[in-house]
């Protein structure tokens, strides 16, 4: 990284960096750090068989956070004027104001991670800042037109281009400068189908940390042939009757259920405050042994890889469960520093505008030792489930609740007819523990995830074929 | 903690609310695009302050401080949009990103449907920004310590005793306020400000159970000025809804009457407004497609959107696109009144125009005698409380929904799966917690079966959705 390029960027020096975090902790305070960030977005939609909108929009500032301990102040300010970010550092100091330093964060010697090369974490061949509409509006018409060739019973498509470029520079007291420059693209398109009587809509997207050579013939191929995957099965598709029974969840997008009903769970903030299900487990037996669980910011393109986390710490790959037993949480500075380890590099934020907290990256289960087809012959009556959505889980319970947009009954160990429109609802470590059967199929989902925990942050997920033995299922 | 001069100054200056010279600078952006090519634009120019003090266990926690201001620009050029956005608000850089946006505005196809509102549907009575009294000045007189002690006063954890049921593991609290001003000037004059402070507590407690089972409640409150807001109760009433939760039964499926709680009502009512969604309609998304002016629902719903109710949360007199906004019937007696439709979305299906919107949706309260639909007999007029109590005797027996988990609706066919928590209730009273239950139907047929909405929506909410009962819904276990 071309450390002078940053400090060019955001218009300060390393001297006026080390002023600043020492007059953040003018108050008191174990630790100060300053988050610099300089983004542009852009996107374009395509509606009603043209692209017609589009936009660009800059964000630019600096966010100030000082630590007392677990305390957290925080302030940002929009630009870098030496007064204004001042002004930014006395309001986050508050929290220390009265008190003394209390515990450091995580992270000063621990940290054993070493950073993966950016260039090489998030390939971007083809910046998106120098990015025109025109060489980006023919990927939509021709995506368009590829799904309206392959079904002609697409009636609206909506096509959207979205990407960003974001310059990051982070400084703290203990003196380390760090910069990272992260690219982001994603393609989605949302389909409304009609055949006649009944209209279904489905939508397809893909995100990477990459430049514009995302936007390649074979991605225009892949996403069109999703968009119509099995439409005449939605037609079909029928709330199936509900109650106990065991559910196979498909290879890739059914991740989303371990990111929301374990994931989270994971995250040491909810730990430390003794308030998520698996605050006392750590080391202990939470599955069986075969099953491993990771969160990963170390996959090269990936929506949620990190050369860097937003704390400074080198992104990692963690083991939350190693062979069926609890090994770690997903830690920020301030967990790490609680629970005595080294940060995870987790510690990640939506924007300046935020204080970092423990959040997921790409988060999958490693592949067992099962062929997907003997999991789904296995099973006499269940679902299988293929896509999920809007999943919740609350943290203390444990207790989540996914909805199936689709999938299909398994009958005497096969797939018959296809279901929608039903929620599965279970219990975190409950469902956990009755996974039976992990296939040997791992796949990612490489769609627009995207994280609410107070903040929005892009991840991604992923999960071979499981079989989970019992889970209620809401139907008719 | 005590704050010094320099500190209090500081302070002083973070009011929130728009400088003349940022008006200028939004001005300017007009001035600089129309001179550059554009046909037409409009500026959106937003300040915002937010400082929230957050207790964790009765010990300060976290503080933060946010300020911000963008220009959101709208920009018409040969006959082409697009949208841009800025937080750089100097001249050299506006004039550089203006003149980069016409570029890409010109790259997009023509759509002859994207224009200003017509000059008669703007508002004009938005000059001040405070026309609605929305906005507390006592806002700026705030301290730092005032702040504080609001977030102090609302915790209970160091006054909580020891009881034998249940431990409680954390209390997480916060004290928020904050001050929004937004200006929309557009290329043909219109001049349109909103401003409007909020001030909010809330609370999450969790506790463990004599099982080892972990549970949470959470409580709020807010309102648009600072004497308004009351801190007293919110922590205890997370520890009560936390409390409730002990000792859960899983319950049998099946259709029962549903009563769902005032806090979570809206979650129902919420794919009905997004169905009435002009873009909706016109992209075929929506369950209401060609549904305007028929009666779809109970004749006894009537929903209304009071956009111009004056200091309550929700109500503005412009929309984004500056369009003036009215107090009127979006659905009255289960007939829908009218879809929510901009300019764009007007141009594009050749409907009229509304709003683009809805602003404060309101459900008239009713209550059927007996608890019977299909009948206007024993309907009350809203002189009448209805409240909770109310409403589960008239349902007699069935399940009360207080949370929703997960689920969704299907916004073209209107089928909906909701988890659900809450209780079961017999002979007007609650018997006990349920868990890991799911509610599945189509939200025509539910509101064709809504037997009552109380009067008791809650004050600080923008929609004002009271307890809501209906007569049947499907449930499973």
């Amino acid at each position: 990284m071309d450390k002078q390029y940053f400090l060019d960027t955001f218009n300060v020096t390393e001297p006026g960096l080390e002023e600043l975090t020492a007059s953040a902790l003018a108050h008191g305070g174990a630790w100060a750090d300053l988050y610099f960030e300089n983004t542009l977005y852009g996107d374009l939609l395509l509606k009603d068989g043209q692209v017609t909108s589009g936009g660009l929009h800059t964000d630019f500032g600096v966010g100030i956070r000082v630590l007392s301990g677990e305390k957290t102040g925080y302030a940002y300010s929009e630009n870098t004027a030496p007064q204004d970010m001042k002004e930014a550092a006395a309001a986050a100091s508050l929290i220390a104001s009265g008190s003394s330093g209390g515990r450091e964060p995580g992270g000063r010697t621990a940290v054993s991670a070493k950073a993966a090369d950016c260039s090489l974490l998030y390939p971007e061949s083809r910046a998106w800042s120098l990015a025109q509409a025109s060489g980006l509006v023919p990927f939509l018409e021709k995506l368009q037109e590829r799904i309206l060739f392959l079904d002609s019973r697409a009636i609206k498509i909506i096509a959207r281009i979205s990407y960003s470029h974001s310059d990051i520079m982070m400084f703290n007291s203990y003196g380390e400068l760090t910069c990272d420059s992260r690219p982001m693209g994603s393609v989605t398109a949302s389909v409304i189908f009609s055949n006649g009587t009944r209209s279904e809509n489905k939508t397809v997207s893909r995100s990477f940390r990459c430049g514009e050579e995302l936007l390649t013939e074979d991605l225009l191929e892949e996403m069109a042939s999703e968009a119509v995957r099995d439409i005449d099965a939605r037609f079909e598709a029928r709330r199936p009757k509900g109650g106990k029974m065991p559910v196979v969840m498909g290879a890739g997008a059914s991740g989303i259920l371990l990111h929301e009903a374990m994931g989270h769970a994971f995250e040491a903030d909810f730990n430390r405050k003794g308030q998520s299900i698996f605050a006392d487990k750590m080391g202990r037996r939470v599955c069986d042994a075969s099953i491993n669980i990771v969160d990963d910011g170390t996959i090269a393109g990936n929506r949620g890889a990190c050369s860097y986390d937003d704390e400074g710490v080198p992104g990692q790959k963690t083991y939350m469960v190693k062979d069926g037993i609890l090994n770690s949480y997903l830690h920020d500075r301030i967990s790490a520093g609680w629970y005595g380890v080294s940060p995870t590099g987790n510690g990640r934020r939506e924007s300046f505008r935020y204080n970092p907290i423990p959040r997921m990256r790409a988060t999958y289960m490693e592949n067992g030792p099962a062929l997907p087809s003997d999991i789904i012959a296995s099973v006499k009556k269940g679902i299988y489930v293929d896509e999920f959505s809007n999943g919740q889980v609350k943290i203390g319970e444990g207790d989540f609740t996914f909805y199936v947009k689709s999938g299909y009954l398994i009958e005497n160990g096969k797939l018959t007819a296809p279901v929608k429109d039903i929620n599965i609802i279970g219990n975190g470590p409950q469902a956990l523990s009755d996974i039976v059967c992990v296939g040997n199929d791992l796949k990612i989902d490489n769609g627009t995830w995207t994280c609410g925990k107070e903040q929005s942050v892009p991840v991604s997920c992923g999960i071979p074929t499981v079989l989970v033995k019992n889970l209620t299922v809401g139907g008719e | 903690m005590t704050m010094d001069n320099t500190q209090k100054k500081e302070c002083k200056a973070l009011s929130g609310l728009i400088s003349p010279e940022e008006i200028e600078a939004a001005r300017f952006c007009i001035s600089y695009g129309i001179s550059s090519g554009a046909s037409m634009m409009r500026v959106s120019l937003s300040k915002s302050v937010l400082d929230s003090f957050s207790m964790l266990n009765g010990e300060m926690d976290k503080v933060a401080h946010s300020a911000d201001r963008s220009l959101f620009l709208y920009i018409f050029a040969d006959g082409r949009y697009g949208t841009f956005s800025t937080n750089d608000f100097s001249r050299s850089k506006l004039s550089l990103f203006i003149s980069k946006a016409l570029d890409t505005v010109r790259m997009l196809a023509p759509d002859p449907c994207r224009k200003l509102p017509d000059a008669g549907r703007k508002a004009k009575d938005a000059a001040t920004g405070t026309e609605l009294h929305l906005y507390d000045p006592e806002y700026q007189e705030l301290t730092p310590e005032r702040r504080l002690k609001k977030a102090m006063d609302s915790s209970i954890f160091k006054t909580l005793a020891p009881v034998q049921e249940y431990t409680v593991i954390s209390e997480e609290c916060e004290y928020s306020d904050s001050v929004d001003d937004n200006i929309v000037i557009d290329s043909e004059g219109f001049f349109g400000r909103h401003t409007e402070t909020s001030f909010a507590i809330c609370s999450e407690v969790t506790i463990q159970d004599a099982g080892g089972r972990k549970l949470s409640g959470y409580w709020w409150d807010s309102a648009p000025y600072f004497s308004r807001l009351d801190i007293s109760g919110c922590s205890k009433a997370a520890l009560g809804k936390a409390i409730e939760k002990i000792g859960p039964k899983r319950h049998s499926g099946g259709s029962f009457r549903m009563v769902v709680d005032r806090s979570v009502s809206s979650r129902l009512i919420s794919p009905v407004i997004s169905a009435l969604n002009g873009a909706a309609i016109q992209q075929k998304n929506s369950f209401l497609e060609g549904t305007l002016g028929e009666k779809v629902f109970s004749g006894n719903l009537t929903l209304l959107d009071l956009a111009r109710t004056d200091g309550k949360p929700g109500a503005r007199i412009f929309d984004t696109e500056g369009v003036a906004t009215k107090d009127c019937p979006v659905i009255e007696n289960g007939r829908v009144n009218m879809y929510f439709i901009n300019t764009y979305i007007a141009g594009k299906t050749g409907m009229q125009p509304t709003v683009e919107g809805v602003s404060r949706p309101v459900i008239r309260p009713f209550i059927l005698d007996g608890g019977t639909t299909g009948s206007d007999r024993g309907c009350l007029s809203e002189e009448f409380e209805i409240n909770l109590p109310d409403i589960l005797r008239l349902c007699g027996s069935g399940i009360y929904v207080t949370g929703f988990n997960g689920g969704n609706c299907n916004p073209v066919t209107g089928d909906f799966s909701y988890g659900i928590e809450g209780f079961a209730f017999k002979n007007g009273k609650i018997t006990h917690p349920i868990r890991e239950m799911v509610v599945t139907g189509n939200m025509v047929r539910l509101w064709n079966d809504v037997i009552a909405a109380g009067t008791d929506a809650r004050e600080c909410t923008r929609w004002q959705i009271p307890t809501l009962a209906f007569d049947k819904a499907d449930f499973s276990a």
